[in-house]
């Protein structure tokens, strides 16, 4: 077992998060609300990572942002930091990657608020902050919830963008994902089984929780005061 | 800042919807919009709450002005001391009864807060144990107590109701009136409803204002409403039921304030009346004028026996159709000289228990009832 690639996979996982859960929510909750021209063109492009083959991806991001790139010349003059092959070109390329699964729930859920219900609160004498925390946030947590467990999990597992973009580097770059297949690779298919199975069954129990929790939430009855 | 007290409005937009109206209502007052789906109440009550901001208007409550487009004066809705009841509720799913009116309340600390929610809820009649309860946990009738008790917990000083009881039955609907009259017993601010049920608008309202195409055409109490309506469209809004074609044939010239209507049948072109009215006669329509004329039921008394040919105000009629409509009945008459036209009658207790379809029998019109409306040839 490859606890160094399992505690970075899970470092990359929740760094993914902290950067773009706010990103997901200010932008899912913009493109619920607004109508705008050119809206089907930037939910096009939030959707794009979803379609494209993650080595694309990769390779844009890995001549987009290296050393040779006008983005990676400035970064590593400017803070002196290389933007490929390191834990910061992999967590940039999880932010990309990953823009789908955190925007689209959070936009549906957004969506799905019923108007009056924003309106009531207004009436009710509640100011825009007082509507996001008691009203707007709590009616969309489900579908925030999962678009965290949706990213957090797909962040484990992702293997051809961190490969184009982080190669393997143990303690570095190498994954768990990167990891089972090096283990493959090195015909050590007990050490890929047991990683497998690792994320096989922490994929499974995260994925379950989130649906148990929305399930809890959406029910009627008593309500706390 | 003026003296003026109640609610005071004057709203023109055309875009993005047409909005033309300009209303009062005393504190205490009910006002009722009233007008077919699309004719502008929602938009309007919408203008009034702040959620909507008129192209050019003007809204004052108590003197206190909270939207003035000429002057630049805007208060959001959080501003304004308006409680707003939804038409289906819009009662926050995530949270209990007692916490969707604690809501309005959050200018409080949470144990005053908690403890004004539960009063209000108490006067509305919901227990504790349906206090705790999550909207989707309560029937419609006991949502819409919730509602009423959040619109009113920030003592609001103007009060709107957005078709409130549509979605409850009648039985519901009866409780819920007088939960309303209570209430309102000791409010002391205008209340705006909005509705399409017109019986419920004379049933809870001092005044009516009808709308249409986005217009307040006609404002005043029902009873003035429905004995003279501006004009025949109001009419038709309000749902008259004995409306005619006439022609306006000029003033009675031994009698001042009095004139004469000719009788038009209702599915013919014909100019030719079939009988002339002397009826009140207020000056302004030019004789020859094509007229929409009304009569309430007030003006309309059966006859018990027949009386002698001759007399102009006496109708002969047979009758056509009898609905029983529990305390009432509804009797459709077919004029036996005024060929194609129908008068309806409202009838109670006796007088209606020996009536019989296909039954002759004889009418009074009292032309001190009658009110002219002119009408623009098509």
């Amino acid at each position: 077992m490859d606890w160094t690639a399992l505690t970075l996979s899970l470092e990359l996982a929740a760094a993914t998060l902290v950067v773009l859960l706010p990103l997901g929510l200010l932008l899912g909750r913009w493109l619920a609300y607004r109508r705008f021209a050119g809206k089907a063109l930037v939910e096009a492009a939030v959707v794009l990572p979803l379609v494209l083959p993650p080595t694309v991806l990769g390779y844009y991001l890995l001549v987009g942002l290296g050393g040779a790139s006008p983005v990676g010349r400035w970064a590593q003059e400017t803070f002196g930091v290389a933007l490929t092959f390191n834990f910061s070109g992999l967590l940039i390329a999880s932010v990309v990657f990953n823009l789908p699964f955190m925007v689209q729930p959070i936009q549906r859920a957004f969506e799905a608020i019923d108007p009056h219900l924003i309106e009531a609160a207004q009436v009710s004498g509640l100011g825009p902050w007082a509507i996001w925390w008691r009203v707007e946030l709590p009616l969309a947590w489900p579908g925030v919830l999962s678009a965290c467990v949706l990213t957090f999990v797909h962040t484990l597992g992702e293997f051809g963008v961190v490969l184009m973009m982080g190669g393997n580097i143990p303690g570095e770059t190498r994954t768990i994902a990167i990891a089972i297949y090096d283990r493959v690779q090195a015909f050590d298919l007990e050490g890929a089984h047991r990683m497998a199975l690792l994320l096989f069954v922490l994929s499974l129990l995260a994925v379950a929780a989130s649906f148990l929790a929305t399930a809890r939430l959406a029910r009627p009855g008593r309500g706390g005061t | 800042m003026s003296t003026a007290v109640g609610l005071q409005v004057r709203v023109a937009q055309e875009r993005p919807m047409r909005v033309h109206a300009e209303l009062r209502c005393g504190p205490g007052e009910l006002l009722a919009l009233v007008g077919r789906s699309g004719a502008g109440k929602t938009s309007l009550l919408r203008i009034l709450a702040g959620l909507l901001r008129p192209s050019e208007g003007h809204v004052a409550v108590d003197g206190q002005v909270w939207c003035d487009t000429q002057a630049g004066i805007h208060l959001p809705p959080q501003q304004r001391r308006v409680g707003l009841m939804f038409q289906h509720y819009a009662l926050m799913p995530h949270l209990s009864a007692l916490d969707n009116v604690a809501l309005a309340l959050l200018h409080l600390p949470r144990a005053q807060r908690l403890a004004q929610a539960r009063q209000w809820l108490d006067r509305v009649q919901l227990t504790r144990e349906q206090q705790a309860r999550r909207p989707a946990a309560l029937s419609g009738g006991q949502q819409q107590r919730v509602a009423l008790a959040r619109a009113l917990a920030r003592a609001p000083r103007l009060l709107l109701l957005d078709e409130p009881f549509s979605a409850v039955d009648q039985l519901l609907r009866q409780e819920l009136y007088r939960t309303l009259a209570d209430v309102r017993a000791d409010l002391h601010i205008p209340i705006v409803l909005v509705t399409h049920d017109l019986q419920e608008a004379r049933h809870l309202a001092d005044t009516l204002a009808v709308m249409d195409g986005g217009e307040v055409l006609q404002q005043g109490s029902p009873a003035r409403l429905y004995r003279s309506p501006r004009n025949a469209r109001v009419a038709d809004l309000l749902g008259v039921q004995n409306r005619f074609q006439g022609v306006w044939l000029g003033p009675c010239e031994d009698q001042p304030g009095v004139g004469w209507l000719g009788w038009l049948p209702d599915d013919s072109d014909a100019d030719a009346p079939v009988r002339r009215l002397r009826v009140p006669d207020k000056g302004r329509i030019p004789a020859g004028q094509r007229v929409s004329w009304i009569i309430q039921a007030d003006g309309l008394h059966l006859l018990d026996a027949p009386v002698a040919p001759g007399d102009p105000s006496v109708l002969c009629a047979k009758v056509a159709e009898l609905r029983y409509l529990g305390d009432l009945s509804l009797a459709t008459l077919t004029l036996t000289e005024v060929l194609g036209t129908r008068l309806r009658l409202t009838l109670a207790g006796a007088q209606r228990t020996g009536l019989k379809q296909g039954q002759r029998l004889c009418v009074r019109l009292d032309p001190d009832w009658v009110h002219v409306m002119p009408t623009r040839r098509p």
